[in-house]
């Protein structure tokens, strides 16, 4: 019983680590930006076919080709943020989370015209290993994404704080106008702060590949369990994203454990909702960033 | 906009009638079934507009009333023999029911957090009805039972008279929002929907306003979702729950222009309209190309017009008006 | 993994010129066989797949064979009765939406002249398509396994098993494997989940087999390792994950990385279509699984086979092949109706006795429809996948390869 329980809370822990970079990715932007991004898990999905056709035509391995799937997706996000969202930064919520979802649904069908409804897999030497801990059971590639994630989680949160243009993002966030009147470039920042997110998106694309399959519709698969990780960890809070996720992840495991694998989602929704019902603004709603 | 509407009496009327006529005049049924879908899409989304047009609050879960109005008449249908005419009211009042505590859970929250509590109650509705397979025919759904022609069961044999319920679900929810939008009900609304803590300032209600208005929305839209099952032939958790219902609830109203009255059916005339013009042109098997150009016109509308299309018209109006010279007595209200 | 891509490309390619030539009025000059010149006008018949949304890529296929069988038909001299008419497919994508399915086969009957329909592959869908079809009076075929299509309908036939003959063919098959089974069924909160699980559950006992564990989970993965965790903790020696590709895959994958050691019969589903192999590879060496078609069953479903293989890169797979028999089946009652009336049509149909040829070409050798549009002679074959293809073993009468012991 006891191991069962360990069990279920590794692999909750293992699958958290890869919402953690989903969410932390859609709380960075909302914090800075001020925009729900409906279509971040479809550049997962753009970083999975990356990740996919390097290892596929080049041999790259996946860990190797998630430096490269990270830049493409900070250029595309910085494009995104310049062409797209700097256009309806002044306009309200409705327009701007409506311009995401019709973006999902483009990269979505854009996906389906180039690559087919086909599932892709890359197959890698650490695919199907696991090492073992006691009778505890840990697949090696999750453990690999795990690592990569809190690795990548955690210099992010040296670059918000020990750096300057890290520094002004920060400060875009908590007040634009006096941010603006402090000399920072609010414009340079958001394309920063979309570009780093969407690079997290692609390392989680990266990440994935080794042991899930790519596919147009697969980004809207983690971006439910993001926005709920993003809402519980307080909107804007990077800190807060990554725990939530975290516990989302030993949540949905345990629940398919003992409350049945049909109920995982539902525990993971109430616990939303009650979360809310009780702190309006998330967990972590009076601490600060 | 109220100018538009009053002073343009005539092209209202004008309008019923071009619509009352239309099944005459169109031979297709499937240009009738375009039309159906568009009236429902239209009627969704003045139901919608209610809450997030005038009060402001981005609901993405008004599927959840929708499937609780398609279940309810459904499950009185098949297990009670209710006439779906009865059980549309009934899922009305279940609708209501069910927005009170969903209206006092979510209405603490703002922005983005209502949006996203919303969506979880539709979502966890749904895999409700999933699980508790006994309850309603679980994943499988079911179909409904085939009674040839039966106007008093809500069947009929050609399309022409369910054009006509739905046209009247319309003209009903045009008729509602247009008595709220002049009533003092209107005017909280709006005030609720411009700046919640002002209206609250200077004594509105704001909760109780928007509990009200929630009511009246989870009622028309429940009334929707027994149409609409009746109208497929068939029901399960993943139609009546789903997700695309919510979105397009809301995307109507906001291409159209949210907070008008004739916003959503404008918007859901452009994007339906286009995407069953879409689906026949290249229905044909170009897996995602139809999509991919909806999409495309839906960031070109945001883009270029974020007001909602009904800024064109209302200004192309004026125009004509101005034109005329009869614009000698301007409404104040404006 | 390379080859994958390519081929895949390639099979883009020519499924892309394919489309090109054979939309809309086009369709006629389609085959190459327009120099033929026909007097006759075409007959249409309508196809309903899910071309885009989460079954797209089986959709895909369907429609491929689909053109195949027409293709065959025609060369063959089309419709006899009808001074050699042409079969005309109209393909529309329903998008693997419930409205989309509802509005298309409204659209496909109201627009053209069809004489029958087939479709839509997703039990759901096909459910809608068949209560529009039956409205409208239009015979409509299909390989879908819900038993609900069989209640209550004239117009809709179904010339494979059903998902409870599923059941009971996939719950026989565990004394290949073990002598005292326990199994551990886990299916996915769908119509084809419940539908098929529950035709396990019912039938076990009968069988002899112990249901150990009984588990619905949501549709849509995103780790299957909480899942294959409380599978190990079921003490089950046998497991059946009704389930579609996605899920699966990472079924499959979590079961392997988590070492445990159990006995699969996929089912049929994601399970026998030639993506599962390309997703898991050599790991699905020696599965069992269940079809209702596969493409070993006698002669002319080899050749069949072989024809799609030079087109498409990969065998013909369960529902698709299915569906090249159901193109003959509509062949054959538009030639003794001689009439492309759909009523007529139907009534063909209903009367249709076929034990050779392309639409007798599934397990059983015939087709002769029940009252309730069922095929009397239909009955499952459990497959088995051996070196990248799948095996007919099972029953001992449909085998056509000894099982591989794993």
């Amino acid at each position: 019983m006891l191991t069962t329980i360990a069990q279920a809370v590794v692999n909750g822990l293992l699958i958290g680590g890869i919402y953690a970079l989903v969410s932390i990715g859609v709380t960075l932007i909302f914090g800075v930006v001020k925009i729900v991004n409906f279509a971040q898990g479809e550049f997962v999905m753009i970083g999975m076919y990356i990740t996919f056709f390097l290892a596929t035509s080049f041999g790259i391995d996946p860990l190797v080709a998630l430096v490269i799937s990270m830049l493409a997706l900070f250029f595309i996000g910085v494009l995104l943020q310049h062409f797209l969202i700097r256009r309806v930064l002044e306009l309200g919520d409705m327009p701007q989370i409506f311009l995401t979802f019709a973006l999902s649904l483009l990269l979505v069908n854009i996906a389906l015209l180039l690559f087919t409804a086909n599932y892709r897999t890359v197959q890698t030497a650490y695919s199907e290993t696991a090492i073992h801990i006691g009778a505890i059971n840990v697949p090696l590639a999750k453990l690999i994404a795990f690592a990569v994630a809190m690795l990548l989680s955690g210099l992010l949160w040296m670059f918000l704080h020990g750096t300057d243009l890290g520094k002004a993002m920060r400060a875009a966030a908590q007040n634009r106008d006096v941010a603006m009147l402090m000399g920072i470039n609010p414009d340079r920042v958001y394309c920063v702060a979309v570009g780093v997110a969407l690079a997290l998106a692609g390392a989680a694309g990266s990440l994935l590949m080794p042991f899930y399959p790519a596919y147009p519709l697969v980004g809207q698969i983690f971006v439910l369990m993001a926005f709920v990780a993003v809402v519980l960890g307080t909107l804007g809070n990077i800190t807060g994203a990554l725990i939530a996720s975290l516990m989302m992840g030993v949540a949905e495991s345990l629940g398919i454990q003992f409350v049945g694998a049909d109920s995982g989602l539902i525990v993971v929704f109430v616990m939303l909702l009650l979360t809310l019902a009780l702190r309006p603004n998330g967990l972590f709603g009076g601490w600060s960033r | 906009m109220r100018r538009f509407v009053s002073q343009g009496g005539f092209w209202v009327g004008a309008l019923a009638a071009i619509a009352v006529a239309l099944p005459f005049l169109v031979s297709s049924t499937f240009a009738i079934d375009i039309f159906i879908r568009v009236l429902l899409f239209a009627f969704i989304g003045v139901a919608w507009n209610l809450m997030g047009g005038y009060a402001k609050q981005l609901s993405l879960g008004h599927a959840a009333y929708f499937g609780l109005g398609a279940y309810t008449s459904t499950i009185l249908l098949i297990r009670y023999d209710v006439s779906p005419w009865i059980g549309m009211l009934a899922g009305g009042i279940v609708a209501m029911l069910a927005s009170l505590p969903i209206g006092a859970l979510c209405f603490r929250l703002r922005g983005p957090y209502f949006a996203i509590a919303t969506i979880a109650t539709a979502q966890v509705l749904m895999l409700l009805f999933l699980k508790f397979r006994d309850f309603a025919w679980g994943a499988e759904g079911t179909t409904m039972p085939n009674l040839g022609d039966a106007p008093l069961m809500m069947q009929f044999d050609g399309k022409a008279p369910y054009y006509y319920v739905v046209l009247v679900l319309l003209a009903v929810g045009l008729a509602i929002t247009y008595w709220i939008e002049r009533s003092w009900m209107g005017y909280y609304l709006v005030a609720v929907g411009e700046d919640e803590d002002a209206a609250e300032a200077i004594g509105v209600d704001a909760l109780q306003i928007k509990r009200n208005i929630y009511l009246v929305s989870a009622f028309l839209t429940a009334l929707a979702g027994t149409f609409y099952v009746q109208y497929i032939y068939f029901i399960d958790p993943n139609t009546a729950f789903s997700f695309n219902v919510s979105v397009e609830a809301a995307l109507v109203s906001i291409v159209g222009g949210i907070g008008t009255l004739w916003g959503p059916v404008i918007g859901t005339v452009l994007l339906e309209g286009t995407s069953a013009l879409l689906q026949s042109w290249l229905g044909g098997g170009h897996g995602g190309v139809q999509l991919t150009v909806y999409s495309l016109i839906l960031i070109a509308v945001i883009l270029y017009r974020p007001a909602g299309l009904i800024g064109i018209l209302t200004a192309a109006y004026d125009r004509v008006i101005a034109g005329t010279k009869r614009l000698n007595k301007v409404p104040l209200d404006d | 993994m390379a080859t994958t891509w390519n081929s895949t490309l390639a099979k883009r390619r020519n499924r892309r010129d394919f489309l090109k030539k054979s939309t809309g009025a086009a369709a006629l000059a389609a085959f190459g066989i327009a120099r033929k010149a026909f007097t006759a006008e075409p007959v249409n018949i309508g196809g309903l797949y899910p071309l885009t949304g989460s079954f797209a890529q089986i959709g895909q296929g369907c429609v491929n064979a689909a053109k195949l069988a027409v293709q065959m038909v025609n060369e063959a001299g089309g419709i006899k009765s009808l001074g050699g008419a042409p079969l005309n497919l109209i393909v529309s994508d329903v998008q693997s939406d419930t409205t989309v399915t509802r509005t298309e086969t409204d659209r496909l009957i109201s627009a053209y002249k069809l004489s029958a329909i087939h479709g839509a592959f997703a039990s759901a869908l096909t459910l809608i398509a068949s209560e529009v079809a039956e409205r409208a009076k239009m015979p409509l075929l299909t390989g879908s396994s819900s038993d609900q299509l069989n209640k209550n309908r004239r117009y809709t036939f179904t010339p494979f098993s059903r998902a409870s003959q599923f059941a009971e063919a996939q719950l026989q098959m565990t004394k290949l494997v073990s002598d005292s089974p326990k199994v551990a069924v886990i299916f996915e909160n769908t119509a084809f989940g419940t539908s098929t699980s529950n035709g396990l559950r019912e039938q076990a006992s009968g069988q002899g087999v112990e249901v150990v564990m009984f588990e619905p989970y949501s549709a849509g993965l995103t780790d299957a390792s909480p899942l294959i965790n409380k599978v190990r903790a079921s003490g089950a020696n046998m497991l059946f994950p009704v389930s579609y590709l996605n899920d699966l895959i990472l079924i499959i994958r979590a079961i392997r990385q988590n070492g445990l050691e159990i006995a699969i019969n996929g089912g049929s589903g994601g399970f026998v279509i030639p993506d599962f192999y390309k997703n898991v590879g050599s790991v699905a060496e020696g599965l069992l699984g269940v079809a209702h078609w596969n493409h070993d069953v006698n002669a002319d479903a080899r050749k069949v086979n072989e024809n799609y293989k030079k087109q498409y890169g990969e065998f013909l797979f369960e529902y698709a092949g299915g569906l090249v028999a159901q193109t003959f089946m509509i062949a054959d009652a538009l030639e003794r109706a001689a009439s492309t009336d759909p009523q007529k049509v139907r009534d063909a149909l209903s009367t249709l006795d076929v034990s050779s040829g392309y639409a007798a070409m599934g397990p059983g050798g015939k087709v002769k429809f029940g009252p309730n549009g069922k095929n009397i002679y239909a009955h499952p074959v459990g497959v088995q996948w051996q070196h990248g293809d799948l095996a007919t073993v099972f029953p001992k009468e449909d085998a056509r390869a000894p099982l591989l012991k794993t």
